[in-house]
């Protein structure tokens, strides 16, 4: 059963519930509680497609909770809270969508050790995973909504779940957060994509969250081998690039941004240097999305 | 120990640190692996091994490569014999 097929009241009741609304997101199994009315309506549309995993044990309990400000006690708080912890200042109540998002996204990046952690964009395409590594404000959540509305299958614009035995990534789709221009920019190239509200004066500023396409997150159960590494930049009116790179640099840039390598120490080690042998790796400067879709199409075309 | 066309990843099991090494960088590891020596001999025979004149800027820059070295526990200087 998906959360869509909840009506309005079933849902508010089990986020309520000590028993939760318990959501799967790939490979995780996640219990949110909250009694915040706004995120009733918010989740309803936005985890739509997500399957609820009632009997599953989950993985993680976070919770949307008020909180008072003593600095402003007129404006309504909330904190999050990840198995009674506190990992983030409480923020405007009117952010809690952001806060859960972020909060289980954090939660993920510093508990998960049974499979390595990239943080990248990753889509698949032809039965292969295209890895798009990248620092924050590089636009790869950006280029990922494009892409996963043009034939891309979305595994994730933030992790690259990676089993180290067997070399597969698995799919995680959650919603992706655009920032500030790269909404407008969306909403133009995209206008048949579902995006959550704006959410104003977060700390990577304005935030709407990209619903990820049904049909890969009816598929997240389904992993795949990688292919690509692509290392995406946007810069303004540049002419497209897309260059072979160097693997040891390729290995350099990919090792370095894994949450948990150091953590998995010569696993880690080894998986990497196999992805590293068995993938193409490119660096890809791009300013249009239609040039950079005909590149990428032609890189990931059997 | 991976080589990718000139450039070398090692992992370190004890530290369990990865590092990047150039040729230079590695083949210091090789020959200190094989026998503990003096800078001077060392320099000798990476000059010779990569075609250098081994001049005082020469000895300057590997003494400072393997003072990094000893930093990351990679090597470790042996007090001279008295």
């Amino acid at each position: 059963m998906k959360v869509g097929q909840l009506s309005l009241e079933e849902l508010r009741a089990r986020l309520g519930s000590e028993n939760g609304l318990r959501v799967k997101f790939g490979p995780f199994m996640v219990r949110i509680q909250s009694f915040l009315p706004s995120l009733v309506d918010l989740l309803h549309r936005l985890y739509a497609f997500y399957t609820l995993a009632d009997d599953d044990i989950a993985e993680f309990h976070v919770q949307i909770v008020p909180k008072r400000s003593l600095r402003r006690p007129f404006t309504p708080f909330v904190q999050f809270l990840v198995d009674g912890q506190t990992p983030f200042p409480a923020a405007p109540a009117h952010q809690a969508l952001t806060m859960l998002e972020w909060g289980i996204n954090l939660a993920i990046a510093v508990r998960v050790n049974h499979l390595l952690l990239f943080h990248c964009a990753a889509v698949e395409r032809n039965g292969h995973v295209l890895l798009l590594p990248a620092w924050p404000g590089s636009g790869k959540t950006t280029l990922c909504a494009a892409l996963i509305h043009h034939g891309y299958r979305l595994f994730s614009d933030e992790f690259g779940l990676m089993d180290v035995q067997s070399g597969q990534f698995f799919p995680l789709p959650r919603l992706m957060p655009l920032k500030n221009q790269a909404i407008e920019v969306i909403r133009h190239f995209l206008p048949e994509v579902t995006l959550g509200p704006e959410i104003h004066g977060t700390l990577k500023g304005t935030v709407a969250h990209v619903r990820p396409p049904e049909d890969s997150i009816g598929r997240e159960d389904e992993p795949a081998t990688p292919r690509w590494i692509v290392f995406p930049k946007w810069m303004a009116n540049q002419p497209l690039q897309l260059e072979e790179m160097p693997r040891s640099e390729a290995f350099l840039l990919l090792a370095s941004n894994a949450f948990n390598y150091e953590v998995l120490g010569e696993a880690a080690f080894d998986a990497v240097t196999g992805l590293i042998q068995r993938c193409e790796c490119r660096k890809l400067v791009y300013s249009d999305f239609d040039s950079v879709l005909t590149a990428l199409n032609a890189l990931t075309d059997d | 120990m991976v080589d990718w066309d000139g450039e070398f990843t090692v992992f370190q099991p004890a530290a369990g640190k990865t590092h990047f090494l150039n040729e230079m960088g590695l083949h210091i590891l090789i020959l200190l692996d094989r026998a503990p020596t003096t800078l001077e001999h060392l320099c000798q025979l990476l000059a010779e091994r990569f075609s250098l004149l081994s001049d005082e800027s020469f000895m300057q820059q590997i003494q400072q490569t393997l003072h990094r070295f000893e930093a990351l526990g990679l090597v470790a200087s042996a007090n001279p014999p008295q």
